[in-house]
């Protein structure tokens, strides 16, 4: 699971703490804590939930039995309990999984107290006194009540304002993000013209302001006779049933937006028609919200999904007005009477109702988003109206009539949705004006930044999910969806169109199947299409390949010609080598190395960077854990970097090809790159010594033995070295090469693609030794030894032979005029020279107390050794990691170092051992006996066998006879 | 600009078996005969300029330099089909086309006043490449002319380039039949001095246990020289896979001979081939698989060289260890072997220093088909192999005891004032077995010293 999934978690659950502002008063004062947290909060946040990661299944059960348990912990249960079933009334998602959490937290003490200490941490430090949690509540409505968005909103001004008194930089920063969210979201929106608004009669609604018509003239209904009340009262509601104000029906002004309109009529009506009309009169008031849903969903702000079900809807309404009018015109013919009416209006009744309970729910709705951690409150758009829609439905299943009604409207609203996923499945392009659509394309991420940024997440953010956009009948697939567009919008940024040959249209049903195929279907086009792109057309083994040739160091001899060639360059100071001149040197090597048949050899460039491998390594390592943060921090300035240590390859990689390579696959590369080219580097120093050393084999016997200890000692060093290569490249590199290679055979999507890679890398560079800044040092450390080593004796044998050359030269120039005979006295003097020589080489070693150095470097180098295979071992006991274990084999085939290493888990034995037992004199003494050097004759000991190393315990016991 | 390695040809066994191993190489490398590349092998991945280089035409020519005293051999070879093959400027007859006559002191003597011509030669190939690595020599020890031309060359070849790598493969004589050459003791001796002292590295392939081999393993009652001669071809054409066939590791010679000896003069290397075959025999196809291929190389019956390395009893032991592995191998079994042998302990290895069995696996050549999946050469530097100086320094013994033939030697210009030259070989020899022995020790680091302190 990445870590950004986690933080998106987080960002849900905070958004469902704003959720639960509204139902537990007791929570509030946490959110307002952790809405004005900085990062910390978070990040601890993050922690736990990694720890205690259950996915949350809510059926009915758990969430009654979460009810109870949260009514129980607060103080006020039974508003509690009312604020409940009116959120479960208003279907507010994800109102379950909420609940199931709250009542977690109210069991978990530890959260609770992170929760309020957090807060009064933040209060102490910014010396903020909270508001009295009671006089907000004082300040919302009682419970009971419906709460508007009004209220809403002026909570949570207060508290913004709350938050700005106390100059939070994080709320200055909430706000800004508020206004750049509000710009973001209504720039593509065209304003509406402002006639629309200033022209109050264009409304087929009830005209608010308009007090009824004067009184004059009316007659009251007690009056006239029962079927004189009855024509009037007909003629009265077939102008309200369009929204016209007449004389005795009257419509009250709304108490608040998109309550239920009501009606007044004269109470002197007849009782038996009073009863008939208050039957009808529902049909006035749904018209009423209806046609005001209409009205106020067609501005552009509400996007297409409501366009469209205002559309829907109109069309019902339109043939709602045409049976009025026939109403009406039966009524002028004198053939309606009011039972009649009823009579007629019975289906419309039932349809006028759905369709205002639709506009309702939708109204009401409140869509919480979240940005940052803040929470935005939305109007119900997009998504979310196809949800409730298909609730709706789903609810009305048993009423054949309904659910069809409702279907349409499903459909119809459905209908813009659909076209920008097909859009976007089929082709891979997102059409979307109003942002409804659950999928979002992030500009600021562009494709090019994945070659340059090690932190760019190109693949993973450029694209994401919105998950308040996702209809609910498209949750299961959402992913899926996502992925398709990806995939087929990479293949579009190669250049090329795409059309998906399943292209059929997407409709909406009740069952999910059919377009759960089609998407399904469109999905694995998809990716088939972008893996043969990569795989085939862009050729990405063959591309991995060569980039193994070169990073991996599977091209040998490639390797050994370019360090051939650059030896001069390698030893200079970074600033003073031309990078065109290695390039140059680079493109010969490759040009002249069996690496010329790589079809890919012209991406491969040289690349200095201003840090060596193992700071390099340490920082990153520092990242990961932080407490050993600002441990490492080298100060740029006093290294004197050579060029080997700060060269590295690099490639050229183009666009499709960039998603795998990108430049933290490309890093990861390097790294290994650079670890191995210095064992490279290391084995070459050590091969120069041995050419080095070669002449002596013609000494006497009495001057090499002042060699045998250097020889002892360089056999031992190239020992290490090539067995440490042996070791990463054929035990490590190609056995995970050969695991990546049979999964990329049956990989069937690029998602997969990159997580085998990123496993294959990662196996790589954690095997090597380069993820433990403990062995990564050790290592270092050994690798340097022998390159001072080497530096050193090559030096000792310049001294010695520049004698002998200078000998050499002055026979050559006699040699030429030689005859015969003189040559083979030339042969005699050699010989002396030689003899001459070795007693001087003798002498030279005296003077500069070459035998000491070398026992020092000796030294130096056994016990960096023995620490590095003690480490493994350690760590080998507490990880169970068998491969790194297999380096102790290499190492130590034929048990050479076995004793010694008995020799330090006896010591570190003992050490536990007196720590236990009160005194603390021996740790010093141990410490200092540390095994050294090998040239000595080993003591006869008993012998150790690594299989029966099993820990400090058996070592102990050991130590005990 | 690779690292590029001159073969040397020096008599006529070197002159056979370097024959043998161009012919090997140019059927690896898909080159025909005459030097042409075959349409098929175009497309190679593997590296040719190592030990080939191309002519103007684009034919492939051998970094190569046949001598001989005699032409009787080197006329063979220009008659065969590989005749155009070679650089003829490369080839040299002495004059007077007489030989050494068997006769060390003669080559010696020869070498020594052709001196010019021969260098003429090396200079010239060696100016040729780019970046020279060193030279393999080929010959035998027991004749004249690749035992005594082969000693002076190599010292020369020591003084004319000292930073160079020298490797020889040097054909040990049979012991188990009477030889014609009855002064091979005295040229064994003479030699080996120069070996050791001359050489970085020298790959002993004995003639007796070659025939063994051949007559054990093989089923031929009696192998002929082309024979025997194909199993030398096969080890050192294996031998230089690393090098032509690049993979991760061992691509280069110092690297792969570096690791063998740890101490300069301690340089004499045994081989193992497995599985064995020649052309006759094809069938006989056994289950390969890496650890079969790493324990069955390490049984003397396999090793080409007739001390017997005995697993237990002596106290001989192996001083280093590299097997080449070709053929497809899974890289997780090589670890497997390696830990089966070592809890069997399989090989005994030197109490003084860290020692392994390192594994180069390498690719096959892919115009070769063989019958088998996977086969290893193994290069062992084991201390055994002061047994097969001790028996030659017997035979010298009796012989100079006797003073027998020696009278031939005392012909030649190097013995005319003394036989000092024998006396010094001798030393040299002794202290090499010596310094044998005493690397079967643990305190064999500071042996040296104590030697010197005696004396």
């Amino acid at each position: 699971m990445s870590e950004f999934t986690i933080h998106h978690h987080v960002s849900e659950l905070m958004t469902l703490l704003g959720h639960n502002m509204i139902i537990a008063k007791d929570f509030f004062h946490i959110i307002i804590r952790v809405r004005s947290s900085d990062p910390i909060g978070e990040e601890v946040y993050t922690e736990k939930l990694l720890k205690s990661r259950t996915p949350y299944v809510t059926t009915q059960v758990s969430s009654s039995h979460a009810k109870r348990n949260i009514a129980q912990a607060t103080k006020t249960p039974i508003e509690f309990l009312a604020k409940y079933d009116e959120l479960k009334e208003k279907n507010v998602r994800e109102l379950d999984p909420l609940l199931c959490f709250l009542s977690k937290l109210s069991e978990e003490e530890e959260t609770k107290e992170f929760l309020s200490k957090h807060g009064l941490d933040i209060a102490e430090k910014e010396r903020m006194t909270l508001m009295p949690h009671s006089k907000i509540t004082s300040q919302l409505p009682a419970p009971g009540t419906k709460m508007t968005e009004e209220e809403l909103s002026e909570i949570k001004d207060i508290l913004l304002k709350q938050a700005n008194v106390v100059e939070n930089p994080s709320s200055d920063f909430l706000v800004k993000v508020m206004r750049e969210k509000t710009l973001t979201r209504n720039v593509n929106i065209p304003q509406q013209p402002e006639w629309l608004f200033k022209r109050s009669y264009l409304t087929m609604d009830f005209i608010p302001g308009e007090d009824s018509l004067p009184n004059s003239g009316i007659v009251a209904l007690g009056k006239m006779s029962v079927f004189e009340q009855e024509q009037a009262v007909m003629e009265d509601i077939l102008l309200c049933m369009r929204g016209l104000e007449s004389r005795y029906i009257v419509s009250r002004p709304l108490p608040e937006s998109y309550a239920p309109r009501e009606f007044l009529f004269d109470q002197s009506l007849d009782p038996s028609v009073q009863e008939l009309v208050k039957r009808i009169l529902p049909v006035c008031s749904n018209y009423s919200a209806v046609v005001m849903f209409i009205e106020e969903k067609s501005s552009f702000e509400y996007g297409l999904v409501n366009h469209a079900l205002s559309q829907a809807m109109e069309t019902l309404i339109k043939d709602y007005l045409v049976m009025v009018a026939q109403l009406e015109q039966q009524m002028s013919l004198g053939q309606l009477t009011l039972q009649k009416m009823c009579f007629y209006l019975q289906p419309t009744i039932r349809i006028l109702e759905i369709l205002a309970s639709v506009a309702n729910s939708i109204n009401r709705a409140i869509i919480y988003f979240n940005y940052f951690f803040y929470l935005f409150q939305g109007k119900c758009i997009g998504g979310a109206v196809l949800s409730l829609l298909h609730e709706k439905t789903a609810s009305l299943i048993g009423d054949s009539k309904s659910s069809e009604l409702c279907l349409y409207l499903t459909q119809t609203a459905c209908v813009p949705y659909m076209e920008i996923l097909e859009k976007w499945i089929y082709r891979g392009i997102i059409m979307d004006p109003y942002s409804e659509f659950l999928v979002e394309e992030n500009a600021t991420i562009n494709k090019e930044k994945l070659q340059e940024d090690y932190n760019d997440a190109y693949w993973e953010k450029h694209y994401s999910v919105f998950q308040e956009r996702i209809p609910v009948f498209l949750e299961q697939v959402a992913d899926k969806i996502l992925n398709t567009g990806k995939y087929l919008n990479v293949v579009r940024q190669c250049g090329r169109d795409v059309k998906c040959p399943f292209a059929e249209e997407l409709v909406y049903t009740v069952k999910e199947r059919r377009y759960y195929d089609q998407i399904e279907r469109a999905y694995s086009y998809a990716s088939q299409l972008l893996l043969t792109l990569l795989m085939e057309e862009k050729e990405l083994l063959a591309r991995l390949k060569s980039i193994k040739h070169y990073f991996l160091l599977d091209k040998g001899d490639f390797i050994v010609q370019f360090m051939d060639m650059t030896e001069v360059e390698m030893k200079q100071h970074i600033d003073d080598i031309l990078p065109s001149r290695l390039e140059s040197l680079l493109e010969l090597a490759l040009r002249t190395s069996t690496a010329n048949v790589d079809p890919f050899k012209d991406d491969l460039r040289v690349d200095l960077l201003p840090f060596d491998l193992t700071s390099q390594l340490l920082q990153i390592l520092a990242i990961d854990s932080k407490k050993e943060k600002g441990k490492y921090l080298i100060d740029p300035t006093d290294i004197r970097l050579s060029g080997l240590e700060s060269f590295s390859f690099d490639y050229v990689v183009k666009w499709p090809t960039s998603l795998v390579l990108s430049r933290k696959a490309l890093t990861r590369y390097q790294i290994l790159f650079r670890h191995l080219f210095y064992c490279k580097h290391v084995e070459r120093q050590l091969c120069n010594v041995w050419i080095g050393n070669k002449q002596t084999k013609m000494y006497a016997l009495s001057s090499s033995r002042w060699y045998s200890a250097a020889f002892a000692l360089r056999q031992r060093m190239l020992n290490f070295v090539q067995n440490f290569e042996y070791y990463m490249m054929f035990e490590v590199i190609e056995p995970n090469w050969h695991t990546f290679q049979q999964n990329m055979a049956r990989v069937s999507n690029v998602d997969d693609v990159l997580a085998f890679h990123c496993d294959f890398l990662d196996s790589c560079l954690k095997d090597c030794m380069l993820t433990s800044t403990e062995l990564l040092r050790i290592v270092h450390k050994l690798l340097v030894v022998c390159v001072t080593f080497s530096n050193y004796v090559q030096r000792v044998n310049q001294t010695t032979t520049v004698e002998n050359e200078m000998e050499r030269l002055r026979d050559s120039t006699l040699q030429s005029t030689m005859s015969n005979r003189e040559r083979r006295e030339d042969l005699q003097k050699k010989k002396t020279a030689t003899k001459v020589m070795s007693e001087y080489v003798g002498q030279v070693l005296v003077d500069e107390n070459f035998e000491q150095t070398i026992a020092t470097f000796d030294n130096n180098f056994s016990r960096h050794l023995l620490e590095l295979l003690d480490k493994i071992m350690d760590e080998n006991k507490t990880t169970y990691e068998h491969k790194l274990f297999n380096i102790i084999y290499r190492l130590d085939f034929n048990g050479f170092y076995t004793e010694k290493l008995e020799a330090i888990s006896a010591e570190r034995a003992l050490k536990d051992h007196s720590f236990v037992s009160d005194s603390s004199s021996h740790t010093n003494s141990s410490s200092g006996s540390m095994p050294t050097s090998f040239t000595t004759q080993r003591p006869d000991g008993a012998r150790y066998v690594p299989g029966q190393y099993k820990g400090r315990k058996g070592s102990a016991t050991g130590l005990d006879k | 600009m690779p690292r590029e390695i001159i073969t040397l040809q020096l008599g006529q066994c070197g002159n056979q078996i370097g024959m043998e191993f161009w012919k090997q190489l140019c059927a690896e490398h898909g080159i025909s005969p005459e030097g042409i590349l075959e349409e098929y092998a175009t497309e190679g991945t593997d590296r040719k300029d190592v030990f080939f280089y191309q002519a103007d035409d684009e034919h492939y020519i051998p970094r190569s330099v046949l001598l001989d005293l005699e032409p009787r051999v080197i006329n063979a070879i220009m008659n065969s089909p590989y005749a155009n093959l070679y650089n003829p400027e490369n080839v040299y007859l002495s004059k007077h086309g007489g030989g050494a006559g068997n006769n060390w002191a003669s080559g010696y003597c020869q070498a020594e006043k052709l001196y010019d011509d021969i260098f003429d030669i090396i200079d010239r190939e060696a100016d040729g490449s780019d970046s020279l690595e060193g030279f393999v020599v080929c010959h035998s020890i027991a004749g004249g002319t690749g035992s005594g031309m082969g000693s002076y060359i190599l010292e020369k070849l020591n003084d004319r380039f000292p930073k160079k790598l020298i490797q020889t493969y040097s054909v040990f004589p049979n012991v188990d039949e009477i030889s014609d050459v009855v002064v091979q003791p005295y040229n064994s001796l003479l030699t080996l001095k120069r070996l050791t002292q001359n050489a970085d590295c020298v790959v002993v392939l004995d003639n007796t246990a070659l025939n063994r081999i051949a007559a054990d393993r093989l089923h031929i009652d009696t192998p002929t020289f082309a024979q025997v001669n194909q199993l030398v071809s096969t080890v050192m054409a294996t031998s230089t896979t690393t090098l032509r066939y690049p993979g991760y590791m061992n691509n280069d010679l110092i690297g792969l001979i570096a690791s063998l000896i740890p101490t300069p003069r301690l340089h004499f290397l045994m081989t193992g081939y497995t599985p064995l075959t020649t052309d006759s025999q094809v069938a006989n196809v056994r289950k390969t698989t890496v650890l079969d291929v790493m324990r069955r190389l390490l049984q003397p019956k396999n090793m080409m060289v007739s001390t017997p390395v005995q697993r237990q009893g002596n106290n001989h032991c192996y001083i280093s260890i590299l097997n080449i592995i070709q053929g497809e191998v899974d890289p997780t079994q090589v670890h497997k072997s390696l830990q089966r042998i070592r809890e069997r302990k399989l090989a005994q290895f030197i109490p003084w220093g860290p020692a392994s069995i390192q594994v180069a696996l390498s690719r096959k050549s892919p115009y070769v088909q063989t019958a088998h999946r996977v086969s290893g050469l193994m290069l062992a530097n084991h201390t055994n192999i002061s047994q097969l100086f001790d028996r030659i320094l017997n035979q010298y013994d009796k012989l100079r005891n006797r003073k027998a033939f020696i009278e031939q030697f005392m012909k030649e210009a190097i013995f005319k004032d003394s036989l000092d030259e024998f006396d010094n070989s001798r030393e040299s020899l002794q202290q090499l077995i010596d310094e044998y022995n005493a690397a079967t020790k643990p305190d064999y680091l500071t042996w040296g010293s104590q030697q010197a302190a005696a004396l």
